[in-house]
């Protein structure tokens, strides 16, 4: 069997060793470099730019952290923003991003590589999706024996279009770095449990903490820990390892989160939190149990110690449930209760279900996320049934728990992402281990060898043989490279279609297959940016506030922190309400200009028109007597915006703002909405108390000036017929309202 | 002087408790029929009840419960509104903040329905005072919108908003001892059961392959949409309008149920094609039998996939990948 060929020199013995570590890093570096080069697709289509939302936020508060300092950093109050309330930004963000990307450019400086910040910005995620490709590879090393799995893992990682989605280049948001800091804090924690040590305890602590400082989402890892070590106990594997790891670890990594300003206390108080803690009382009663079992030989003392153990824990859950029905433990916090009671943001918060990505999850976004490996994941799951260690129970209930909120939350298709490459490389390297191998088995001496251990599952009770035949391992190899082949282009076709666009930029085909860039929303920024005052207050939805924040450099009402419910239901009820109403409100609030988002003549469907009825919501809840969801759809329940629409919609700010002239770009009565599809009506609605300021090449932004009260001291309708030179409208009698007359 | 102004005041007053007397009798006679939830009306009990000199609120539901006319929501709110009315009999308000709360069917109250012109139920409408300290000048019902969910606190938040300011009665949920009681009975009777029986089921919990089969399960229930269907509500299947079925939704965001299943069931054949060619496949003895057996997983894994892309191809018209059979 064994036949010596010259390549046996390097595949052999030490040097063999040396030769396979060799390619292993090599391998490793590769895919870290695929990872990041299949992230630079929006940068070498468009150019080195912030993509969406909060990155504008983010890259805002970098180049203030870059400029002042850590210190003042922390002391931000930003009054720029949440005109006139301003926002205590150093206490109310995660700082982990911007402090790592400020450390990077501080020590690239000190290599005297002359760096601009916002390139640093820009390609961060990027990098770290090269880290989070390494991590996995170690995280993946933990769970299998097989040379391959790690690497299959790191690969999977690099390119699955589940993490690209939030990691492109330029989409500088929190989770960039913090996937990788799931990734490795897990892989920290399942190398504490395997070795039952302080100093890897103290490092998941150590990361935990960093991880905690970079992304709310670290409340994922602050239960999912505690119920590996939960169901460890419930399984009665309870050992000094688990103990030492989960202690150290909750002990060291609560302090560490609790340094956060944004979280401060919230470690102990909140019920987020609570189930770490419950963990760790309870491992503390089962430990003395253990200790107290030495001594106590007979056996009703141990029926009589496990009986205490849970009654103590029923007590002290009766008592948590308690507290928290009471009110001195923070209830779940909103986002996280909904994950469990699907019914409720859209009842009691609607800012929270109106946000795109907290819609529950269609299948075709996880095919189209994760391509083969959707269905190598149950595979891979089931594979960690077999030899059932700590840390493979790990990872099953890291799997089900993740595929519960993946289909609970778009979002969270990327908490999901990271196991579903563990367990698809698990399965796929254990096809790949028995069919690449040169050698045929030899069933004689196998049969030998035996059972392995009895205690598995039922369909790997029988001992491993082999393959026998050649023409076997060619037909599952080479199926196997075509689902890998098509596993890459389908990765490659993902993100550069779907995940490439920055979303400030829009790009579009023109006939004869050019590229089209539609560049409205910069060119209306940098118009407010040139033209108007820096300290005009601008309002818009609050979609747009970090953006103009951070592109246009001016004061906003709202923007995507959505801390205050009150202040955007009043932006919301100055946009669907009346100019009469809508007018003190933009007074009061010193607003400058309103800006508006109007895809109509485009078709660019994520306007302002298309989110209105959020708006509308959001103000409801606040003042439900004075704007009604139900006075913006037509008699038959449609939500109309051409002639048909009902007088509340004709007269509201934002429908007036919409179409404000859009009539004269059409031959009379032609004007057509692209995106709602239907013919606006043929007179462009009057608008007395606000001016056009600017409307961009497309009109996908439209920019109104709010007009300073009439020197006359007349109302802006009369000022407005006046100066159309209509004669004023005589009122028959001048009637007071009408009293009911009390004796 | 004195004398003829007490007699004009006396007078007045006189005239004025025979105005208001029958409205006062009105509201008496249905606040002594409505001790325990809302009044059960017919035609005439409401024209008698929204007659114009009232110096109560009357806040009348029109409903039509008879399973006959299939008003599903009109069943589902009734409970609610019952526990509106009662909580307001029985808590604590201001002395002359008078509301009748009434149920009108629509067997009872045909005429109603005719004469408001309403097409469907329920309809919720409140009548203000005419006369009184909180008469309104509009005497017009206001009309109570069904959207959102079907809660009593819904409505009652709405009706607080509607009735004059001070010191409401709270909405009283009564506490579902039976419910409690059978909730305790059932938890002890189930950890004796287990206690009694744990020699049989703990084998059963401890049983690797039951859990191995409940984690796959669940995985393959949440990664094919199965939370988008119990979320949104999706239908079944859906007519294609030509009178056949169509299976699978169009567009990327949107599916039907039994989509989801014929995606879940497709997962699970992959994955145990999957299963098999990595963990038993090896294990077998019989040379011809496991080339055999390769064979198969493998052309089972290689079709299924494409069945699967082909899928995908449907919800996604410009996919560009495919692989052969489909």
């Amino acid at each position: 069997m064994a036949q010596s060929s010259p390549l046996d020199i390097v595949l052999k013995g030490s040097s063999g060793q040396s030769t396979r570590g060799l390619l292993r890093i090599i391998i490793l570096l590769t895919i870290a470099a695929a990872a990041v080069a299949s992230r630079l697709f929006s940068v070498i289509r468009f150019e080195s730019i912030i993509h969406e939302f909060d990155p504008w936020f983010n890259f805002r508060a970098t180049k203030y952290l870059v400029q002042n300092g850590f210190y003042s950093f922390w002391d931000w109050f930003d009054d720029r923003t949440w005109h006139p309330l301003g926002r205590v930004t150093g206490g109310t963000l995660y700082p982990g991003l911007m402090v790592t990307s400020g450390v990077v450019y501080h020590i690239l400086r000190f290599l005297t590589i002359p760096v601009d910040i916002r390139n640093v910005c820009v390609l961060l995620a990027p990098g770290f999706s090269g880290l989070t490709a390494l991590a996995m590879y170690l995280l993946t090393c933990e769970m299998s024996t097989s040379p391959s799995a790690g690497l299959l893992a790191a690969a999977f990682m690099g390119i699955a279009p589940g993490y690209i989605s939030r990691s492109v280049a330029g989409s500088y948001d929190n989770e960039a770095i913090a996937i990788f800091l799931l990734v490795f804090t897990f892989y920290l924690w399942i190398k504490a449990v395997k070795n039952g040590s302080i100093m890897w305890g103290a490092l998941t602590a150590l990361f935990y903490g960093y991880m905690v400082s970079a992304w709310g989402g670290y409340v994922f890892i602050t239960n999912l820990i505690p119920l590996h070590v939960f169901v460890l106990l419930c399984m009665g594997r309870y050992s000094c390892r688990v103990y030492i790891s989960y202690t150290t670890w909750y002990a060291l990594g609560t302090l560490g989160s609790m340094q956060i300003p944004f979280v401060g206390f919230l470690p102990i108080r909140n019920s987020d939190h609570m189930s770490a803690l419950g963990v760790f009382g309870l491992i503390q009663l089962v430990a003395f149990a253990e200790f107290v079992r030495g001594f106590l030989p007979g056996k009703q003392f141990q029926k009589l110690l496990t009986a205490m153990v849970l009654l103590t824990f029923g007590l002290g859950f009766g008592g948590l449930v308690l507290l928290s029905v009471s009110g001195i433990i923070a209830p779940w916090s909103g986002r996280f209760y909904s994950l469990w009671d699907t019914g409720y943001a859209k009842i009691h918060i609607p800012i929270i279900a109106s946000v795109s990505e907290h819609q529950p999850t269609a299948w075709p976004a996880f095919f189209f996320d994760l391509n083969f490996l959707i269905w190598l994941f149950p595979a891979g799951v089931f594979m960690c049934f077999q030899k059932l260690k700590d840390e493979h129970v790990f990872v099953i209930i890291y799997a089900v728990l993740a595929s519960y909120f993946a289909g609970v939350m778009v979002r969270l298709m990327l908490t999901l992402t990271p196991i579903v490459c563990v367990a698809a490389a698990l399965a796929l390297s254990s096809i790949l281990d028995s069919f690449l191998t040169m050698g045929r088995p030899d069933p004689e001496a196998l049969a030998k060898a035996g059972a392995e251990d009895s205690k598995t599952l039922r369909s790997t009770s029988k001992p491993v043989i082999g393959i026998y035949s050649f023409f076997s391992k060619l037909t599952v190899s080479a199926s196997v490279t075509v689902y890998l082949l098509l596993f890459v282009s389908h990765c490659t076709w993902v993100t550069s279609n779907a995940y490439s666009s920055p979303s400030v930029v829009l790009a579009s085909r023109l006939p004869d297959g050019s590229q089209h860039i539609i560049d409205d929303y910069r060119e209306a920024y940098y118009w407010l940016r040139q033209n108007t005052p820096d300290n005009a207050k601008i309002m818009s939805w609050w979609d747009y506030g970090y953006q103009i924040g951070g592109m246009a450099d001016r004061p906003t009402l709202v923007d995507n922190n959505t801390w205050n419910n009150t202040h955007i239901a009043t932006v919301g009820k100055a946009m669907s309400s009346r100019e009469e109403v809508s007018y003190p409100i933009l007074r009061q609030h010193d607003v400058d200009y309103v800006l508006v988002v109007f895809g109509g003549l485009l078709g660019y469907s994520g306007d302002d028109l298309n989110k209105f009825l959020w708006m509308v919501r959001i103000a409801e809840g606040i003042w439900p007597d004075e704007v009604k969801e139900r006075d913006f759809f037509t008699s038959r329940g449609e939500y109309r915006v051409d002639d048909e629409a009902t007088p509340t919609m004709r007269n509201s700010l934002m429908y007036k703002m919409s179409y404000y002239n859009y009539q004269s770009l059409f031959p009379a009565g032609q004007a057509v909405d692209r995106v709602r599809g239907s013919r606006v009506p043929a007179e462009s609605p009057q608008l007395n108390t606000l001016e056009e300021a600017f409307t961009s090449e497309n009109w996908i932004i439209r920019i109104f000036k709010v007009k300073d009260l009439d020197n006359f001291g007349r109302d802006h309708s009369n000022a407005v017929s006046f100066d159309k030179g209509l004669k004023r409208k005589r009122a028959a009698k001048k009637k007071g309202p009408r009293v009911l007359r009390t004796e | 002087m004195k004398f003829w102004s007490t007699l004009l005041l006396s007078l007045s007053a006189v005239s004025g408790v025979l105005a208001a007397s029958s409205a006062k009798e009105t509201y008496q006679k249905y606040q002594s029929l409505s001790r325990s939830g809302p009044v059960s009306l017919d035609s005439a009990a409401f024209e008698e009840l929204t007659k114009a000199p009232r110096d109560y609120y009357a806040a009348v539901i029109l409903t039509a419960m008879d399973v006959r006319y299939g008003c599903e929501m009109c069943r589902q709110f009734d409970p609610e509104w019952n526990l509106i009315g009662k909580s307001w009999n029985k808590g604590e308000k201001p002395d002359d903040l008078k509301v009748i709360f009434g149920t009108l069917d629509f067997d009872k109250g045909k005429a109603v329905f005719q004469k408001l012109m309403l097409q469907s139920a329920p309809i919720m409408l409140l009548f203000p005072p005419t006369a009184g300290p909180y008469a309104k000048v509009k005497a017009d019902p206001v009309r109570y919108d069904f959207t959102g969910p079907m809660s009593a606190d819904q409505m009652y938040t709405w009706l607080k908003r509607q009735l004059p300011e001070g010191q409401l009665p709270a909405l009283n949920r009564p506490v579902n001892y039976m419910r409690i009681v059978s909730t305790v009975t059932v938890l002890m009777g189930a950890i004796t059961l287990f206690t009694v029986l744990s020699p049989w089921i703990l084998p059963i919990i401890q049983n690797r392959n039951l859990w191995a089969a409940i984690s796959l399960i669940a995985i393959l229930l949440f990664t094919s949409g199965q939370m988008f269907n119990h979320i949104r509500k999706v239908p079944y299947v859906t007519g294609d309008g030509k009178g056949g079925v169509s299976y699978f939704a169009s567009g990327f965001q949107n599916q039907f149920g039994l989509e989801t299943q014929v995606v879940a069931a497709t997962y699970a054949v992959l994955s145990f094609a999957t299963i098999a060619l990595a963990l038993k496949v090896p294990r077998m003895q019989d040379v011809n039998g496991q080339q055999l057996a390769v064979f198969i997983w493998a052309g089972v894994l290689f079709g299924t996939y494409s069945f699967l892309i082909s899928v995908f191809k449907i919800k996604n018209g410009g996919y560009p990948f495919w692989l052969p059979p489909f």
